[in-house]
């Protein structure tokens, strides 16, 4: 008999992830994790000047 | 549980510093909000006297730099004070547990709470398609901000992305980003707001809005665009160190040329400065002494404070510099000499200020023209 546990958020990281995992007598059987965010920063990207792209690619991450 | 409950003004320390340097603090960040240095003493009592206000800390469409900048507030006694000043009971990046047990930490202190909490906010909102685009714990940061925001004594916006939209509402905005202080208006929620806009902002400008609450329960003055005025009340281009050149006509018009080595106004590489409210080359940043913000490094501001300006105007397309009135003459910037003649003195300065003057009107005129700007991407 497998159940499934989600575990979103988790903390103590950068940004929105989830995590999903199935279990089948205590076993861990399948996982899944998951970005809870999306911005489109490749979309904004697009046609843009090429020397003012770093401005929006190092805010992927800000840490 | 609460050291600062314990800790009166009259004991040996206070947070872990000697009564005298938590003084200075206080006055210190006092000035930093032109406030009178006597506000200190009062500063230092409401941190003291009364239970750390509980904050309550929102991520959205963020790239956690906000709480990086905080982190790197290196005063010597900042880092500390903030972790004691307030209260923090939720922050994604910083709660011990997970899941659950965070989503039920937050229930219970909004609850407690109600009504008495500070609701910090970073990240814009998606708002595109019910807002799916950003989700914690199963809810959307749509739906968590109203939530929180209904409750919330205040709503402190911090970055540029929760103050006016930033990086993800840039052109095409691909999932509806949206400004916090937008969102609650539209949904009709009266919580106060105050935006702390950059990218990322100064830290204390940030403590500073804090602490103002902490001591007077009520928010500072702020502008047009729910920005403090102690430091948004300016554009850069006025306290600009580089401000000089760009009166006396100098600039530097690629990176690296002669220009750009000396160290001469960056107008003319797209520097924002002159349609950008901030504090930059005054607070400046990580406090490691002069020169520390972008122009101060070599490279143009880009307007990262300033709605319809950082991520939207082309980087090295020039400022529209709607705010800059030329001065009708320049006074006297060089100091006297000893043993000349008071009148040959005036005399001098007068005809040199005549010289600069007209040399920064001609510049200053110039401005804004279409047909000159053209001239200036030829030269």
């Amino acid at each position: 008999m497998s159940k499934r546990i989600t575990i979103d958020p988790i903390t103590r990281i950068e940004g929105h992830l989830r995590i999903d995992c199935e279990i089948d007598n205590g076993k861990v059987t399948n996982a899944w994790s998951s970005g809870q965010m999306w911005r489109g920063i490749e979309t904004i990207l697009k046609g843009r000047d090429p020397r003012e792209a770093w401005i929006f690619t190092q805010r992927f991450c800000g840490v | 549980m609460n050291k600062l409950d314990k800790s009166g003004m009259d004991e040996d320390t206070i947070c872990g510093f000697s009564r005298r340097d938590f003084l200075k603090f206080c006055s210190t960040m006092a000035v930093g909000m032109g406030l009178p240095v006597g506000m200190g003493e009062k500063i230092a009592e409401a941190v003291t006297a009364q239970k750390r206000p509980p904050v309550l800390w929102l991520s959205a469409q963020e790239c956690t730099g906000c709480t990086e900048t905080l982190l790197r507030a290196s005063h010597p006694t900042l880092e500390k004070l903030i972790l004691e000043l307030i209260s923090l009971e939720y922050h994604e990046t910083l709660l011990v547990g997970s899941g659950k047990q965070a989503e039920d930490w937050r229930m219970k202190a909004m609850k407690e709470y109600k009504g008495r909490y500070i609701l910090v906010i970073d990240g814009s909102i998606p708002i595109k398609d019910n807002g799916i685009y950003c989700k914690i714990g199963g809810k959307t940061a749509l739906s968590l901000l109203v939530e929180m925001a209904t409750d919330a004594a205040a709503v402190v916006a911090i970055g540029s992305c929760s103050s006016w939209g930033g990086i993800p509402s840039s052109d095409p905005n691909p999932t509806g980003a949206t400004a916090a202080h937008e969102v609650l208006k539209s949904k009709g929620i009266k919580t106060p707001v105050v935006n702390i806009p950059g990218c990322p902002p100064n830290p204390y400008n940030f403590l500073s809005t804090v602490l103002y609450y902490v001591t007077f329960k009520k928010l500072p003055e702020l502008d047009d665009q729910a920005r403090p005025k102690f430091a948004y009340g300016r554009i850069i281009h006025e306290n600009c160190e580089r401000r000089p050149h760009f009166d006396a006509g100098r600039f530097a018009l690629q990176f690296g040329d002669e220009g750009h080595k000396k160290g001469h106004c960056l107008y003319k590489l797209g520097c924002k400065g002159p349609e950008t409210f901030a504090n930059c080359p005054v607070q400046l940043f990580n406090d490691v002494g002069s020169g520390a913000w972008p122009v101060g490094t070599g490279h143009p501001c880009f307007g990262c404070t300033e709605k319809g300006v950082g991520f939207t105007v082309p980087l090295h397309s020039p400022a529209r510099p709607k705010y800059i009135t030329p001065p009708s003459f320049f006074t006297e910037v060089f100091p006297g000499k000893e043993g000349v003649a008071p009148g040959t003195k005036a005399l001098a300065a007068g005809v040199a200020g005549a010289a600069i003057g007209a040399a920064g009107a001609a510049v200053l005129s110039g401005l804004g023209k279409k047909d000159d700007d053209k001239k200036d991407k030829g030269e």
